[in-house]
């Protein structure tokens, strides 16, 4: 298909409606323009078809079906003057949702206290809560701790205690060991003693024996 | 003969004599547009009941500006556009009937616009038009898309110009062309696979 203007020219060949100066146009176009000319030939079957349709007759039905189905809006518009209190029981509801749903979407918070009463918006009041919560928080992780804390205490307390009798038992243990080997030492050192001095008296004798000997002639 | 606008202000004014004569000005052309699209008698008396409802409930709203037959028109392919969807999204008939031996694949294959009447009570007789080329017209048509289908609809059984066509659905005289010619080229293709169609034959 190179010629561009056959989706107009097929349009237009088709079209009962065409003026005749642009119909002669047109044909003037188809006769010359070979693309044209087999794309009408082509498409002329199914226009055939399509003008083919045997129209059929309608049916009888309820022609009156509109109008009594869909009455004609006066009494509607006669209703609409007239403010009455009706009007009021009518968009209380709405207005009532409205309210609740400003307050919502703001936060909003009513405090009742002994001092009486406070409206708040928005953040504040959420951030107060925060507030309050984080103290509480602080506090109890203070308790906890000093809780620990003294448990802790207590346990070093008791192993200290424990500890502290066990070294002392040995401290006396091992002063009773020491005594007991200085009695020992000093047993020996006196029995080596007395050997010396006996043996210092045995060489005394021996040497006044010698010299008396000598003496003699 | 009296014109539209003037019966449509008679009517407006509560004369149901003006109403009936509008409506059988034009109740034929919307039968027969309705049976094109929904091929069978009873379908197409309903999407015309439709169709002159949603007039009547509209009619303060035409304001001559424009031909009523494209007002008319435009009220009649929003309602059959409506219907079709209904349709799809609750296809009781089309669920509870065997499946028709002699349903053309196009028309299965084209998203079924029309579930209800391709089953067994779409036969030739139940179609309310024993002619063969209505029925073929009908599913031909089904296999189209539901632009293609109204510019069809518009151009040649409405006999409508391009202008009006482009000021109703509110494009171009050119893309109104382009569009009949793609459609007229669908129809052809579709043609080519069913030559039992073709009325040359």
């Amino acid at each position: 298909m190179s010629c561009h203007r056959t989706a107009d020219i097929v349009a237009d060949y088709f079209d009962a409606r065409l003026s005749p100066p642009a119909r002669l146009a047109v044909q003037q176009h188809v006769s010359t323009c070979t693309d044209c000319r087999a794309e009408v030939a082509a498409l002329a079957p199914a226009h055939e078809l399509l003008l083919s349709w045997q129209q059929q007759p309608v049916p009888e039905w309820d022609r009156s079906h509109g109008p009594a189905a869909h009455q004609p809006r006066q009494p509607l518009v006669r209703r609409r003057p007239r403010p009455t209190w009706g009007h009021v029981g009518r968009w209380l509801p709405l207005a009532a949702s409205l309210v609740l749903s400003v307050a919502v979407l703001t936060q909003t918070r009513l405090d009742v206290s002994a001092q009486g009463w406070q409206l708040s918006f928005g953040t504040s009041a959420a951030e107060r809560q925060l507030q309050q919560l984080d103290g509480y928080l602080a506090e109890q992780a203070r308790v906890q701790q000093q809780e620990n804390q003294q448990m802790l205490e207590a346990a070093l307390q008791q192993f200290g205690d424990n500890t502290a009798d066990t070294l002392v038992q040995m401290a006396d243990w091992f002063e009773q060991q020491r005594a007991l080997d200085i009695q020992r030492m000093e047993a020996g050192f006196q029995q080596m003693l007395d050997r010396d001095y006996q043996t210092v008296n045995s060489v005394q004798q021996l040497a006044s024996y010698v010299q008396y000997q000598g003496d003699l002639p | 003969m009296e014109p539209d606008n003037e019966l449509i202000a008679n009517a407006l004014n509560g004369s149901l004599h003006a109403w009936e004569t509008l409506v059988r000005r034009y109740e034929g052309r919307v039968y027969n547009y309705s049976l094109r699209l929904t091929g069978n008698r009873d379908d197409a008396l309903d999407l015309m009941q439709d169709v002159f409802l949603g007039v009547y409930r509209n009619l303060s709203r035409f304001r001559g500006e424009s031909q009523f037959i494209s007002w008319l028109f435009r009220i009649a392919h929003n309602k059959a556009v409506d219907l079709a969807r209904r349709r799809h999204a609750n296809p009781v008939k089309g669920q509870a009937l065997p499946e028709d031996p002699d349903a053309w694949p196009e028309s299965q294959s084209s998203g079924s616009q029309w579930p209800g009447s391709q089953t067994s009570d779409s036969g030739p007789q139940e179609l309310a038009m024993a002619i063969e080329s209505n029925v073929a017209i009908h599913r031909l048509l089904q296999a189209l898309s539901p632009e293609q289908r109204l510019i069809l609809e518009l151009k040649v059984f409405q006999g409508m110009t391009f202008d009006e066509i482009a000021m109703m659905q509110e494009i171009s005289a050119n893309t109104a062309k382009t569009r009949f010619y793609a459609a007229l080229k669908k129809l052809r293709a579709l043609m080519e696979g069913h030559h039992e169609l073709s009325p040359n034959r």
